[in-house]
């Protein structure tokens, strides 16, 4: 894969970043994170993947200078993290989106923007076109947060996160909570920020999301870092080959059974093809669009 | 009692404290400062600890942020904040208050009779009702609020939004007390308007024909006295009252009670070119005598910088007049003074002003062997009233002045306490913060209590040893000694922490009908307020910087 826009600056440098969490008498609880070394170059879509409790969450607070770190040192921007004039350049998607729940959309970006060095006009114009970037309806923007769905809230804090136009965003599991549609409008989004040449930084603990947008990812288990490198060659399973092909008689599977094992191979699994479910889902969202009022029907069950 | 307004102060006379106003200024300074220094310390130490040989680099590193923090403080951000705050009490339904407001005020006619002949005690009674209920009102909620702003931010995540954009911590603990402030002032607003039409319009016809809705304007002099034999003395007799406030002069005796006036110009005049001299003398009769009237005084003008002979200054004489002993009365006097059947006329302002424009008035009671009892407050020049709603509007102020140091207050202890726990610190250190707990801890931490200190008094107690017999002299008692030495300056310093609210309370003044002096109430309670706005956001400030905004 070609990488437009990718140069080899550094725009997160991190050395051996360990984070433990203490209680209130200072008596360690828990390693978060350990010893963690990182480079994320400008341009590059980076995912941090990992089960849940494997120190994402840690590691993009202690970057953002939210907590302090135990031991190492973190580079953003040129800037050391506790240094608040960084975030003039950084967009962050917290876990949940934590916004002000007696704010409508429009007071929300419009406060998030004030925080910035932004003249009103231009923060009226971006949030406008932030808005309908996320897709939020627009009757819903003149009503509190707190009346809002989860995926309505995660869309305000995608755009409250990009309302400074940042170079760098971080995003934290961007695709929670939200419909496969969402799912899907997130990843073009992200795909349009690497177009627009930001530097993304997503954690997420579903493969399905990152493998699509990220260029390279880093696996973390237990606070430690376990594979690093790009997408599709971590994905290549490098030992086994896939054959699709129309439905076959088992005649004719028999004999290719018998073809792999004289060129000394086993076969590891038979079976007929099934749509991806995410796949199956867009497809009737994509047809009912354009076909509003239309029901559809499984075939199966027509005649009955 | 009596009200007893503060005495005259300029910025060079004693405070009711003993201390000075002026030398407060230094006093801040030393305690600012000492504070700050004691924060740098320990937090140098802490880092040094913790990190040991990084540690110097990293508590510089620390500190240059701050001062960059502080020089690149943006109004606009805290602003933004400040409105966030406001929308935030609004739109959490905090104006419910009214609620309360308007039902006290419903039914407050129920239990606020209507008694036409004290018209005097009603209509202090009205007013002080309306500005204790506002302030009981506001306070506790603009306390709430603040103590829980903070606090809830964290809990629930939402200020990680808010300081992950280029917002500085300063400006967090700033915004938010403006913004609880601002609330605060509005409820306020609203309810002492309310309140003032309320008063203006609830309060007889009577009183108001009699000018008791008043805002006088007192100029109170110093006072000395002649005993009976004509030389000077602090004070005069005591008849015997156990309440020594006032002292008492013997009648038709050299005895006198001498007020100086300061400041004393045309301007304290009314239109009429009358001045206005308010007394409430009491009378102390030792036989009944002529009990169909009251005792006569008069006043006496005497200006020693135009001697008429050798050692005799320029005097004037009033005629007698009766004393009113359960309201004060005013005594017009025109500055024509002059006598019947006697042509030589004298100028009040002219001829008994003296250059350094003092006025003095001498007091000498008639009636043989009857006395006259009189404290400093108890003669004053009246100058021309104010309307009654400058008085009003500046205990309004007053009230104002305490929301924002509450605010302040609570807001900074939110920084470092949750929510609940700041509301109980802040709501004891404004209990701790009355006048009667101020003077208690002045004579504990100026050892005015015989039986030594903290472990020396817990010796005593045990030993049943009393309290005016010397301790030994051997080296475990004067360890003890310096331990309770330790203890009492540590005392001390939490006094000076303390806040002294009594500047704040300015109703009893309108209440009793006078004008709220600037230089006795209204200035040292802005500068305390200011006093208290430095140090506490910076300690906010540094609080919210050193901590992790994680909910523990
Ligand atoms: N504030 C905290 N106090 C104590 N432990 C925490 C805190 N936040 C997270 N942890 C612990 O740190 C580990 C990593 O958490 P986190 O970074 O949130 O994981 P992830 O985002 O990968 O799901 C977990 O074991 C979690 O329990
Ligand atoms: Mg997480």
């Amino acid at each position: 894969m070609s990488q437009p826009g990718q140069s080899n600056e550094s725009v997160i440098e991190v050395r051996n970043l360990t984070k433990v969490y203490r209680d209130f008498w200072g008596r360690p609880k828990v390693r978060a994170l350990n010893a963690l070394s990182l480079d994320i170059k400008k341009g590059e879509v980076f995912g941090l993947l990992g089960p849940n409790g494997s120190g994402k969450t840690t590691t993009l607070k202690l970057l953002l200078g939210l907590l302090f770190p135990t031991e190492g040192d973190i580079t953003i921007l040129g800037k050391p993290a506790a240094d608040v004039s960084k975030n003039e350049r950084i967009g962050y998607l917290p876990e949940e989106s934590y916004l002000y729940r007696f704010l409508n959309a429009h007071e929300t970006l419009d406060f998030y923007g004030r925080l910035f060095k932004m003249p009103a006009s231009v923060r009226k114009e971006r949030a406008e076109k932030l808005l309908d970037m996320v897709k939020l309806a627009p009757q819903a923007r003149r009503r509190q947060l707190k009346e809002y769905s989860k995926g309505m809230t995660r869309r305000i804090g995608v755009a409250q996160a990009l309302i400074n136009d940042p170079d760098l965003v971080m995003l934290d599991e961007p695709t929670s909570g939200l419909d496969p549609l969402g799912n899907r409008d997130m990843k073009d989004l992200i795909l349009d920020l690497k177009k627009q040449g930001k530097t993304v930084l997503m954690c997420s603990h579903l493969l399905a999301d990152v493998q699509d947008v990220c260029d390279r990812i880093a696996i973390l288990y237990g606070g430690e870092l376990k594979v690093m490198g790009r997408v599709d060659e971590l994905l290549k399973a490098q030992d086994e080959t896939q054959i699709l092909s129309s439905k076959l008689s088992p005649e004719a599977i028999r004999d290719i059974e018998a073809v792999i094992k004289k060129h000394g191979a086993n076969v590891l699994k038979v079976d007929q093809p099934t749509a991806n479910l995410e796949d199956l889902f867009l497809k009737t969202v994509q047809e009912s669009r354009e076909r509003p009022g239309h029901r559809l029907v499984q075939e199966g069950k027509s005649g009955a | 009692m009596s009200f007893d307004p503060h005495p005259l102060l300029i910025w060079f006379q004693k405070l009711p404290n003993g201390g000075y106003l002026l030398g407060a200024i230094p006093v801040w300074f030393i305690i600012a400062g000492g504070l700050a220094l004691l924060v740098l310390s320990v937090s140098a130490v802490s880092v040094f600890v913790t990190h040991r040989g990084a540690g110097g680099k990293l508590f510089l590193r620390e500190l240059s942020g701050c001062i960059s923090d502080v020089l690149s403080l943006s109004p606009r951000r805290i602003g933004a904040l400040a409105k966030l705050t406001f929308l935030e009490a609004y739109r959490r339904k905090a104006l419910a208050v009214f609620v309360v407001f308007a039902l006290l005020f419903m039914f407050a006619g129920w239990f606020m009779g209507d008694s036409k002949e004290i018209t005097n005690d009603q209509v202090k009674v009205y007013i002080s009702f309306v500005l204790r209920a506002i302030s009981w009102l506001v306070l506790p909620v603009v306390l709430v609020l603040s103590c829980f702003g903070i606090p809830e931010d964290i809990r629930l995540r939402s200020l990680h939004t808010v300081v992950t954009k280029p917002a500085r911590r300063l400006e967090i603990v700033l915004g938010r007390v403006i913004g609880f402030s601002l609330i605060g002032t509005v409820v306020l607003l609203v309810m002492s308007s309310v309140g003032y039409i309320w008063i203006v319009r609830q309060i007889p016809k009577t009183a108001k024909d009699q000018g008791l809705l008043s805002c006088r304007v007192p100029v109170y002099g110093s006072l000395t006295f002649l005993d009976r034999a004509g030389t000077p003395a602090d004070k005069g007799i005591n008849t015997g009252d156990l309440w020594e406030f006032r002292s008492y002069i013997e009648g038709a005796t050299a005895a006198r009670a001498i007020w100086t006036f300061k400041n004393m110009d045309a301007s304290a005049l009314d239109s009429e070119g009358n001045l206005h001299l308010e007394n409430q003398f009491t009378a102390f009769r030792s036989y009944k005598g002529d009990m169909k009237r009251q005792l006569l005084f008069d006043f006496k003008f005497i200006n020693p910088e135009k001697p008429i002979a050798p050692n005799q200054p320029l005097t004037f004489t009033t005629d007698a007049r009766q004393v009113n002993e359960f309201r004060g009365v005013t005594d017009k006097i025109n500055r024509k003074l002059g006598r019947e059947g006697d042509e030589k006329t004298y100028d009040l302002i002219d001829d008994f002003v003296m250059k350094d424009g003092s006025l003095i008035v001498e007091v000498s009671c008639i009636d043989r062997e009857q006395y006259l009892g009189m404290a400093r407050p108890d003669l004053f020049v009246r100058r021309p009233d104010q309307p009654f709603y400058i008085g009003y509007a500046k205990a309004v102020l007053g009230i104002e002045l305490l929301l924002i140091l509450v605010t302040i207050m609570s807001v900074t202890a939110s920084t470092f306490l949750k929510g609940p726990i700041a509301a109980v610190l802040t709501s004891c250190l404004l209990m701790l913060g009355g006048e009667d707990s101020h003077n208690f801890m002045d004579e504990l931490v100026f050892g005015k209590f015989k039986g030594g200190g903290f472990l020396e008094s817990i010796y005593r107690i045990i030993t049943h040893m009393n309290p005016t017999t010397d301790l030994p002299d051997n080296p475990a008692f004067v360890g003890m000694r310096f331990f309770d030495a330790g203890l009492t300056n540590f005392l001390w310093l939490c006094k000076q922490v303390i806040p002294r609210l009594q500047y704040f309370n300015m109703s009893d003044y309108v209440s009793n009908g006078f004008d709220v002096p600037w230089d006795a109430s209204v200035v040292p309670s802005i500068l305390v307020t200011l006093g208290y706005l430095v140090p506490c956001v910076l300690l906010g400030y540094f609080a919210l910087r050193i901590r992790e905004l994680e909910s523990k």
